[in-house]
């Protein structure tokens, strides 16, 4: 899967999870998630079960940086970083 | 002078740190061209090891009746040994793959497990060994104040995100020069450096925005001091004199705890609530000013407390208080829980999650800073394991929890607006986190109450 695949994939996800008062329609590879208020802190813990699900990705065994998580951009960097290795 | 006027007015002195004219005037001044993150760091790397002089010889004052032996010579010896393993543990961080597997897969644990040995090592020492006991024990008692900023250090060597670093990367944010409290305000190197300034605009920025949060901690401060004299008629103001005498006297809770004053029912809960706001100002003024100084340095990071009166769930209120306490606990606790256990139970998952976080790491972390570990005085330890405190980190987990459980149900059904939601609504909202706060802060109240004391007077607040 390329890079786009996974970022679609990504965005249809990030979607289902989105707050209820700011519905994701564009979201830039390097804006903030939380920041920018797309989705909330706890998100990221749906963000971590989904790439544990989708891409068997062990974070445990990983040590992966939770502020990893606050950008498109940087879970795609985790997603190929684990996918390539 | 209109609405408009006035909220144009408070609006240009709020966002004093966006003016980009000041900016502008700013970036340009000497001072600032000349401060380039590479100087500002050699300032606060020289700054760290002065203020961790004084910080070791004050240290062996504060602890004077627990010594035997006191001389110049103890924090002069526990100085480089301190350094020395600070040293190693960059070490450790900057070669990361190199170190044992055990100790790659679980290096949160082999420091606490180190740091416990030299704790051991403190208790074991006979008090023969005069200077050296006492040095022993300085390095001891640096020890809750260290651990949690060498922890960031080796998540970070741990992450991949150490090597290449030098060592003046690291010790300016372990020991930084200002002192501050155990919980690492701006988290560690990662963090921070995805945080400087590396231009002198941002720089002009970051530092604009720090004198608004050393502003607003005199601010604070001053509102404090006013509650005080105002409010809970505090003799001992210095602003007393001034105000005529005029107060509401509203009795501070931990005296209504310990039956010390009869109040009503209405006082009762008028005192948490004002309690609460009280302490909500005093971590704002404090970590204001810590976070304020970082900022001045250049590190211009999330602010500790960011407006917590106004949340309107217990999880954003928790997130919103004490920002790096939680990340601490998170990081060190939640993160770690939640990506090895329970994968296959959702629910489960995210219960141990916050329970080893929001109970178990708050329990464990306040353990560390109770007075009497590095003294070896193993009761004092037990009581502070199974002081009050222990209520009031149960009750927070267990809001905690509840709460993501709901943020949890409501989102991920549509993007249906609730930015309009109704003013009552949202104030009904902030009036709930308000209650709970105010309720399970009897178990933090500093008071020689019990337990069983405290779980008697919140029964007393609904008539029982």
């Amino acid at each position: 899967m390329s890079r786009q695949q996974h970022r679609e994939e990504l965005i249809k996800f990030l979607r289902s999870i989105q707050r209820r008062d700011s519905a994701i329609k564009e979201v830039d590879d390097s804006q903030s998630l939380v920041e920018s208020g797309l989705i909330d802190s706890l998100a990221a813990l749906q963000i971590v079960s989904y790439l544990e699900e989708a891409y068997k990705i062990d974070f445990g065994d990983n040590a992966i940086d939770p502020g990893d998580l606050r950008t498109v951009g940087t879970i795609l960097d985790i997603i190929e970083r684990v996918t390539t290795s | 002078m209109t609405p408009t006027t006035l909220r144009d007015a408070y609006r240009s002195i709020s966002q004093l740190h966006e003016n980009e004219k000041l900016a502008a005037w700013l970036q340009s001044k000497r001072a600032i061209v000349w401060l380039t993150p590479r100087r500002r760091r050699q300032i606060l790397f020289f700054g760290a090891l002065l203020g961790g002089t004084i910080a070791l010889f004050r240290r062996q004052s504060q602890w004077r009746d627990h010594l035997s032996a006191t001389s110049w010579l103890a924090p002069a010896l526990a100085l480089p040994i301190l350094l020395a393993l600070v040293y190693l543990l960059y070490l450790a961080a900057i070669h990361f793959s190199r170190l044992p597997a055990a100790v790659r897969r679980r290096p949160q644990i082999a420091l606490h497990l180190v740091f416990w040995l030299i704790i051991a090592l403190a208790w074991i020492t006979p008090e023969e060994a005069g200077v050296w006991k006492t040095a022993i024990f300085l390095i001891a008692v640096s020890i809750p104040y260290l651990i949690w900023r060498c922890g960031y250090m080796l998540l970070s060597g741990q992450r991949g995100k150490a090597a290449g670093t030098a060592f003046r990367d690291h010790l300016f944010y372990i020991w930084p020069m200002w002192g501050g409290t155990n919980t690492p305000q701006g988290k560690g190197a990662d963090y921070l450096t995805q945080c400087e300034a590396q231009s002198p605009a941002a720089y002009a920025r970051s530092v604009l925005a720090g004198i608004k949060l050393l502003i607003l901690a005199r601010i604070w401060d001053l509102t404090k001091l006013l509650m005080g004299v105002l409010v809970f008629s505090n003799p001992k103001s210095p602003l007393a004199p001034s105000l005529g005498g005029y107060s509401l006297e509203i009795p501070r809770a931990r005296t209504l705890l310990t039956n010390e004053i009869p109040a009503s029912l209405l006082m009762t809960w008028l005192s948490l609530y004002l309690e609460f706001i009280w302490e909500t100002l005093d971590i704002a003024e404090d970590s204001h000013f810590w976070i304020g100084l970082l900022r001045l340095f250049g590190f211009n990071v999330f602010r500790n407390t960011y407006k917590p009166l106004l949340a309107k769930s217990i999880v954003d209120f928790w997130n919103r208080y004490y920002y790096y306490f939680k990340e601490l606990l998170v990081e060190f606790f939640f993160f770690p829980t939640y990506v090895r256990y329970f994968r296959a139970w959702p629910k489960l998952r995210m219960f141990a999650a916050v329970f080893a976080a929001a109970f178990l790491g708050n329990i464990y972390y306040h353990s560390l800073r109770a007075s009497g570990i590095a003294a070896g005085e193993l009761p004092k330890i037990w009581v502070s394991l199974g002081r009050p405190r222990a209520g009031y980190c149960f009750l927070l987990a267990v809001g905690i929890y509840i709460s993501m459980l709901r943020q949890q149900k409501k989102r991920g059904t549509g993007a249906q607006s609730q930015a309009g939601a109704a003013l009552p609504r949202r104030l009904i909202q902030i009036a709930g986190v308000w209650t709970f706060f105010s309720v399970i802060h009897i178990w933090n109240l500093k008071s020689p109450a019990t337990l069983f004391d405290r779980v008697g007077f919140f029964l007393s607040l609904f008539g029982f």
